[in-house]
């Protein structure tokens, strides 16, 4: 088994994958992952250049033994240029203690925030997808993970301000937002909502990594019931409205009883579909998936996502967004 | 306008003697500031709008609708915020000030024009977002408190200019007769500006300085029954009061132009303007020339000033005329002799569109710069000497080719380091449609920057919403890095564009065709970034780290105000009177969704998202043509009312339903009723407002920030930012 990360880096000031397209969408993450990878792509491209110029190595591209030909050795997130580099996963690079392609390379120095930390507002969103099972330690394992990389990349801050989750098969959908309301009591799963919540979630406010927590597409009869159950109430309900000056009165009245926020998002819970992975990596993508009608090309197996992350980094008394990406997690099987 | 001094102000040739002491007094105050200032950081963002007031007289049952004089009364009833009276419609409790004891209450200030009123709040707003939602019932209750301190037939409104300003007969209250001393017009008496010695002597020395009156003409709209060629029929070519009397018969008031002659009728006009303050110098100098090309866009959009001296004018929007009222070129600056006695020719006024970028911005390429610009090499240069970067030097040399115009004798004793007075006098007389302001003498506010050609609303929820668009705006270009830049000529010629009848809708206009920064490669270098994000990557090929440059002219496009506001998609699909030309991989993203796009990325709670969704629906709806401008409301207005002749001619009679009309709407607003019942009478109100102005709005949003935003008043009131709000 292989795991990937994907990241984008920071997207604020990346062009034009942050302009909204309306509706909730994962648009932005799937744009932004592919410029990502063409920009990592066309960078690290001298490098295969330069070794080809100095005849140190093949070029060849039909290494398809497993994933360390042609991947960068990753050694506390440096890569190691001296290596033979090969193949088109040459702007990678591998963690391979811990069996992890960073995809693409990441360079930890360069991703930091400018000021410090008390100066911004961090929100963090990790989505659990529905092409994982519900499984509560695992959910645990991905949260700290996705945590660990966020924290990371912005420079080593000890905590974040807001950290939402997203269960999968959640929606506010319909013309009107009543009926959205009643759809949304059904939908979920509370109880592994909630065990993921006790396990995953409050621990880590527990530890001091993060001050606020909040929930995403939780309507009035869900919101009743998880408030009820939780050691941590959520702090925050994300809803996304069509119109979002409709928010349904029950809604709004049981958020002001409970202190919770209601604020607005527009991303989708199902963010990364396999499908839309698979083309991403694929051969018709980023090329990082052999090509299964020739068998050449790169990685193969069973590909999973797992989850993603979400950070916005915004500057408190000024309110400019100074950092926004994501990371993806899947599996290779 | 800024302090008002008081003193012994000195006539145009004395002030002539004294203009190098001050310019060079304001050049060692501009550098004292600058030295001291140049390293400040982390400012918060604060900003702060003014919004400026005629003020009518005005009864249903009296003919005429004049304009009151009384501005000194009013002031000073106003002036003391201790005896502020808050009560009536704007107690607390009441539609328009739910909690009186915990605002702070706004600031009023005099204005150029006796009839006129300018109020800014009470503190700077910061960029809280439920601070954005309060402005509009902050306005609100400035409007009312101002009308709680006049007379119960005076009334203040937010139209740009006063439809028969300067028309013979009577149209102030009081009246008094025209061509005194100081202003030498045929139109306006000298008591129609405020009469606070820096007033009259403004526009006295700026006569003198000219050697002749100001030359103020507008085209007239020709209709079915304007006589043509028109000749302004007010004009009177056989007084002889004073020497400027013969600029007239010396072609001062050409055919087919209303002619207008003194600073009172620009100056005279009422505008919405915004400071920000910035994080430090850097981000100010990004702003200011970021903001400059969204300069006429806005002018455009905001159109509301289509009638001058009782005449309906071809043109819908203040800018020009201002800019001609206050024209202080003599005939060698303006080129119409050989240069003499002045220093060199200066090709615009001292109220124009920018001339300066001043970024340190690396995008900022020479190209964009204006090719025209006269500077005073010697200022440069002793700015240069002081430490200052060419730049920033050039920008101020430039400012300071223009004389002081207003000295008063008793500052003249000595150089005090301690102010910017000096400084301040030739900053606050140069009225470009930016303004990059430096931090006070005692360095305790921030570099600020100043966005200033908008035009005044007739309602409060349309100043808020520009207002609330442009606070926007400015953090979307800081969170996405964003360029705007095109050549300062093109700002300038989208300048004149924007005068245009219905430009709005029929005009094209200058704007960069990509607004994305270009990327960063992990090398260090740029590369460019395909606008679609499809391009197939090459990793075959070798590429330079940075790209040459293609011409500058690939760079931007005409445009019209609905693709640059709305995106290319939405104006192909709404726009009617004029086809977007935007080209495959050239489609715009659009200001509104860029700033969508921000609000996306920050946490809003769905009260405030819902309350700036309004906002943006009614700028987008303007964009668009689905909506009118107010130029374009009031020129209906007019062509429908039935004392119209079709002759260009907007009769008292006209002009009094017109002003009734929009008092109406102002009262209606003020106690959050709606104006659905005016709909019918009032024509075209649906136009102007659509579906907005329905009583109390959807969400109640509004209200329910407002409550809370009383509660972190008294927390966030500290003198740095009401230092901030004198600073204006």
């Amino acid at each position: 088994m292989t795991k990937l990360i994907l990241s984008t880096g920071n997207i604020i000031s990346g062009g034009p994958s942050i302009v909204r397209k309306p509706g909730a969408s994962n648009l932005e993450l799937v744009n932004s992952l592919k410029v990502s990878f063409q920009d990592a792509q066309l960078d690290y491209a001298d490098e295969i250049e330069n070794l080809n110029a100095n005849g140190t190595t093949k070029t060849t591209t039909t290494t398809t033994n497993g994933t360390s030909n042609g991947v960068h050795e990753a050694t506390n997130g440096d890569s190691n240029t001296t290596d033979p580099v090969a193949g088109p996963l040459y702007w990678t690079a591998q963690d391979q203690k811990n069996n992890t392609i960073f995809v693409p390379r990441i360079d930890w120095e360069t991703a930091a925030l400018s000021e410090e930390r008390s100066q911004y507002d961090i929100t963090v969103k990790i989505f659990f997808l529905p092409t994982t099972t519900p499984d509560v330690s695992r959910r645990a394992q991905y949260t700290t993970e996705a945590m660990e990389l966020v924290l990371k990349e912005l420079g080593g801050i000890p905590d974040v301000d807001l950290l939402v989750v997203s269960f999968p098969g959640m929606s506010f959908d319909g013309d009107c937002e009543w009926e959205a309301d009643k759809l949304n009591a059904s939908q979920g799963d509370d109880e592994s909502e909630i065990a993921t919540w006790q396990a995953a979630v409050e621990e880590l406010h527990r530890q001091g990594l993060v001050k606020r927590l909040g929930i995403s597409e939780f309507g009035t009869e869900k919101l009743a019931r998880f408030i009820k159950r939780v050691a941590i109430p959520p702090a925050v309900d994300q809803i996304n409205l069509k119109n979002c000056c409709n928010v349904p009165p029950p809604l709004a009245t049981l958020a002001k009883e409970q202190n919770v926020e209601l604020l607005v998002h527009s991303d989708c819970t199902d963010i990364l579909p396999e499908g839309t992975l698979r083309e991403l990596l694929g051969p018709q993508g980023a090329g990082l998936l052999a090509d299964p009608a020739t068998g050449s090309g790169g990685l193969t197996g069973n590909l999973t996502p797992q989850w993603v992350i979400k950070y916005t980094a915004v500057v408190k008394n000024r309110g400019v967004i100074e950092n926004k990406g994501y990371f993806a997690g899947a599996e290779l099987n | 306008m800024g302090l008002l001094a008081l003193g012994t102000a000195l006539d145009w040739p004395d002030a002539k003697q004294q203009a190098h002491l001050v310019r060079a007094w304001g050049i060692k105050q501009l550098l004292e500031i600058w030295n001291k200032a140049k390293g400040k950081e982390r400012d918060a963002m604060l900003w702060g709008d003014e919004i400026e007031y005629l003020v009518v007289n005005y009864s249903k049952d009296e003919p005429k609708v004049l304009l009151s004089l009384r501005q000194a009364d009013i002031l000073k009833a106003l002036a003391d915020s201790k005896t502020l009276k808050v009560t009536g419609d704007c107690a607390p409790g009441t539609e328009a000030n739910a909690d009186a004891g915990n605002v702070t209450l706004p600031v009023f200030h005099p204005e150029f024009g006796r009839f006129m009123l300018e109020a800014t709040p009470g503190k700077p707003w910061g960029i809280d977002f439920k601070d954005l939602l309060t402005v509009e019932a902050d306005m609100k209750l400035r409007r009312c408190i101002a009308k709680d301190h006049m007379l119960s037939n005076e009334h203040p409104i937010t139209l740009t200019t006063f439809p028969r300003i300067g028309s013979p007969g009577v149209f102030t209250e009081p009246s008094y007769p025209v061509s005194g001393p100081k202003l030498r017009s045929q139109f306006v008496p000298d008591e129609i500006a405020n009469p606070h010695i820096r007033f009259p002597t403004l526009a006295a020395n700026i006569r003198s300085r000219r050697g002749r009156k100001v030359q103020v003409n507008v085209p007239v709209f020709r209709d079915e029954n304007t006589p043509w060629p028109w000749k302004d029929p007010t004009v009177n070519y056989d007084l002889h009061n004073w020497p400027e009397d013969d600029d007239v018969r010396n072609g001062a008031a050409p055919d087919n132009f209303i002619h207008m002659d003194a600073m009172a009728f620009g100056m005279g006009s009422c505008c919405l303007q915004i400071t920000f303050q910035a994080k430090n110098i850097t981000e100010g100098r990004k702003m200011y020339d970021q903001l400059s090309p969204l300069g006429p866009i806005l002018l455009a959009l905001t159109a509301a000033t289509p009638v001058y001296k009782g005449f309906i004018a071809d043109t819908d929007v203040r800018w020009n005329q201002i800019s001609r009222a206050v024209d202080d070129r003599t005939p060698e600056e303006l080129g119409e002799k050989p240069l003499k006695n002045d220093r060199w020719r200066i090709p615009k006024s001292r109220y124009a569109s920018n001339s300066t970028y001043i970024s340190t911005d690396s995008r900022l390429r020479p190209e964009y710069m204006d090719p025209n610009l006269v500077i005073d090499p010697e200022i440069k240069q002793q700015l240069l000497d002081g430490g200052m970067d060419d730049r920033l030097a050039t920008h101020f040399a430039h400012l300071f080719i223009r004389d002081p115009i207003v000295i008063f004798n008793e500052d003249l004793q000595e150089l005090d380091l301690t102010k910017t007075d000096h400084f301040e006098n030739i900053q606050s007389t140069n009225w470009q449609h930016m303004r990059f302001k430096p931090p006070p003498a005692d360095n305790s506010i921030g570099w600020r920057v100043e966005f200033r050609p908008m035009e005044i609303q007739i309602t409060d929820f349309e100043n808020a919403a520009f207002s609330v668009f442009i606070v926007l705006i400015t953090r979307a270009i800081l969170s996405f890095d964003l360029n705007f830049y095109i050549p300062i000529v093109k700002v300038d010629e989208n300048m004149e564009t924007a005068h245009a009848r219905n430009a709005n809708l029929e005009k094209k206009f200058w704007f960069r065709k990509n607004p994305f920064p270009v990327r960063t490669t992990r090398r260090g270098g740029s590369a460019s970034r395909s606008a679609s994000g499809t391009s197939t990557p090459n990793s075959g090929s070798s590429r330079p780290a940075t790209p040459p440059l293609g011409p500058v002219e690939d760079e931007y496009r005409l445009m019209s105000v609905n693709e640059v506001i709305n995106g290319t998609a939405y104006a192909k699909a709404t726009s009617k009177e004029v086809t977007e030309d935007a080209e495959e991989g050239e489609e715009f993203p659009g200001l509104i969704p860029l700033v969508e796009s921000y609000l996306d990325s920050v946490n809003m709670d769905v009260a405030t998202r819902c309350g700036l969704a309004r906002y943006l629906d009614l700028i987008r709806k303007r964009a668009s043509g689905e909506l009118w401008t107010a130029a374009k409301w009031i020129r209906e207005f007019i062509a429908k009312h039935p004392g119209y002749k079709k002759d260009s001619v907007v009769s008292e009679e006209i002009t009094k339903d017109l002003v009734g009309a929009v008092i109406e709407i102002g009262e209606r607003e003020k106690r959050g009723l709606g104006i659905d019942d005016l709909i019918g009478q009032v024509p075209d109100l649906e136009k102007l407002f659509g579906g907005f102005l329905k009583g109390k709005s959807p969400c109640g949003g509004g209200q329910a920030a407002l409550e809370q935003k009383l509660k972190d008043d008294d927390a966030k009131v500290n003198g740095v930012k009401r230092k901030f709000n004198e600073e204006q």
